[in-house]
């Protein structure tokens, strides 16, 4: 009992990084059944008309963008797919880059012209202060555009979208934390009435159940969730089967690792009380 | 995983193409220094550490001050002082969606730098007192408009979700089932909280099956932050392993050109010198655990 009690801890780190690398280097994708609000997110983009205009907001930074980028990469496809306009803001500091990452690499793959298809307005300070702002009035909110400086009303997608929020038909917001979909429900979901979809990080995910179905009407919670959307959405979009199929390889990884963990708290707690009843 | 047209240059400055050599070796050394702290506190933890505080640092005052002081006041106030004298640019002068005269917007602007600039009192102690109306104003604001926002986001909406129907005739067994624990677990959970009456054995059993409820939820958010961080390490060994294709090898064929990528000349590296590190404090007291 004593030399489990002594027991480094380091072995168990050692356990898992073998375990978790070995897996992912000779595991073979696997296919997940998607959750229901999984299924959910993708069905209301699916609904949207033609030409409707989303807003996606990147609100993470690269500590997040393991879970996160993978959805922000695969519903970007996903809207321009289907032929939706895109206006993208960020209310994290570090999002940009990864927000213009994929606008760069994926608009062309569609055609998509700047300005009347997508724009990318870049970050705004003020946090949940600055939503209510977006949703007051996206021309206050950023009179120009984050990649050319130009005025907002010089682009024809920013002058369909008009002053307030109501041009905007869904708010998309790629959230790990403050300030994120927590924060954009009270300030833009309930108070101008857009229809949200979410998705986050595994901490932040069991935050979100309280506002599902209404008014988060889908969301994706943690890279399960990124991986289960990237399997609906890929098979309409080759580009996305790389990724698709490197989230599926991740997933094996990701569940014996889960067992692992499991296995330990188990065997902590079998060792804490037995050292426990022979104290007494 | 990077898909890679081409073998990468040692240095490439276009930031769309995978990273370059000199990025791949940096990207190896600063993840392998912060794992490297797994084993115990160390000098490529330290740099590791050290440049992750400065970058994200610089990072943030630079994007904090591109947006908040730049596009806020160093081109909002030529803009509108030019919006003075041309009807065009006035006519489409706005504040919250509202149109306003560009001299209006101009002097709420110096309003809110004059505001600024009395928070920076608190540097002077015997000033201090002057940062206290700005601050006043902030937590009057701030507390306004949370107060609309969310009294009907996570009030309201909140109360009215959990008022379920518990019999409803089209609804499967599971539905109910769960509309139940639902009902139950929110009434134990509030009796918990319930401070107001002495607790007989029926508030008891309730706040008891409140802290059950309570335990069960704990459990389910340390599950997904468990979930979270394994995906982390995930996606830290999957790109360690893009670097260790042989694009990225300094040369040989096989196992070799292998041993010769960023990853284990990286590893190899930091394992080598924590080695002699040990091995030269050999028969030292070991240090307390962090």
């Amino acid at each position: 009992m004593a030399a489990a009690l002594a027991f480094d801890r380091r072995w168990i780190y050692l356990g898992l990084g073998l375990l978790i690398t070995g897996l992912y280097a000779f595991g073979s994708p696997e296919e997940l059944p998607p959750a229901a609000p999984v299924q959910e997110y993708y069905d209301a983009i699916e609904k949207l008309p033609e030409g409707s205009i989303v807003m996606l907001s990147a609100d993470f930074d690269p500590a997040s963008a393991a879970e996160l980028y993978p959805m922000f990469y695969g519903t970007l496809h996903h809207l321009f797919r289907r032929n939706i306009r895109v206006v993208g803001v960020c209310t994290w500091p570090a999002a940009p880059p990864f927000s213009r990452e994929a606008f760069r690499s994926i608009a062309p793959q569609y055609h998509k012209e700047y300005g009347k298809d997508w724009v990318e307005l870049g970050f705004l300070v003020g946090d949940d202060v600055a939503m209510g702002i977006i949703g007051q009035s996206l021309r206050s909110a950023y009179p120009n555009d984050a990649l050319s400086k130009a005025p907002y009303d010089s682009f024809p997608l920013l002058r369909d979208v008009g002053d307030s929020s109501r041009g905007i038909a869904m708010l998309i917001t790629i959230s790990a934390g403050f300030p994120g979909i927590l924060e954009w429900i009270p300030q833009l979901c309930t108070r101008y009435d857009v229809p949200v979809l979410a998705g986050t990080t595994a901490v932040q995910t069991p935050s979100l159940y309280p506002y599902h179905p209404r008014p988060l009407l889908g969301y994706l919670g943690s890279a399960t969730g990124a991986t289960q959307y990237l399997q609906l959405v890929a098979p309409g979009t080759p580009a996305l089967v790389p990724v698709r199929e490197e989230n599926q390889r991740r997933m094996v990884a990701q569940g014996w690792g889960h067992l692992y963990i499991v296995a330990l708290i188990v065997l902590g707690n079998i060792i804490y009380f037995r050292s426990r009843r022979r104290a007494a | 995983m990077i898909l890679l047209q081409q073998s990468p240059a040692w240095i490439d400055l276009d930031p769309t193409a995978p990273p370059d050599l000199l990025g791949a070796f940096l990207i190896c050394l600063l993840t392998l220094s912060i794992f490297s702290f797994l084993y115990r506190d160390n000098p490529f933890y330290k740099l590791a550490e050290h440049l992750f505080i400065g970058v994200s640092t610089a990072w943030y005052t630079l994007e904090f001050y591109d947006s908040g002081v730049k596009k806020a006041l160093l081109e909002y106030v030529p803009e509108k002082v030019h919006a003075l004298h041309d009807p065009a640019l006035a006519a489409a002068t706005e504040m919250g969606g509202y149109p306003v005269t560009p001299g209006w917007a101009l002097a709420w602007r110096m309003g809110a730098v004059a505001l600024s600039l009395m928070l920076l009192a608190r540097l002077v102690r015997r000033d201090a007192w002057i940062s206290r109306w700005p601050l006043a104003l902030i937590v009057g604001i701030y507390a306004a408009l949370k107060m609309t926002g969310e009294t009907q986001a996570r009030l309201v909406q909140q109360i009215r979700e959990t008022m379920v129907s518990l019999w409803s005739a089209d609804a499967s067994a599971v539905t109910i089932a769960g509309n139940l624990v639902l009902v139950l677990g929110l009434v134990c959970v509030l009796v918990h909280f319930l401070f107001t009456f002495k607790r007989g054995r029926t508030l008891a059993g309730f706040s008891r099956v409140g802290v059950i409820v309570l335990m069960l939820a704990f459990g389910a958010r340390f599950g997904f932050a468990v979930l979270g961080r394994i995906a982390l390490l995930i996606q830290r060994i999957s790109e360690l392993s893009s670097y260790g294709q042989p694009d990225y090898s300094m040369g040989g064929r096989g196992w070799v050109a292998t041993l010769l990528t960023p990853p284990w000349l990286v590893g190899g590296l930091i394992v080598l010198v924590l080695a002699l590190a040990a091995l030269s404090r050999r028969g030292e007291p070991e240090p307390p655990a962090a």
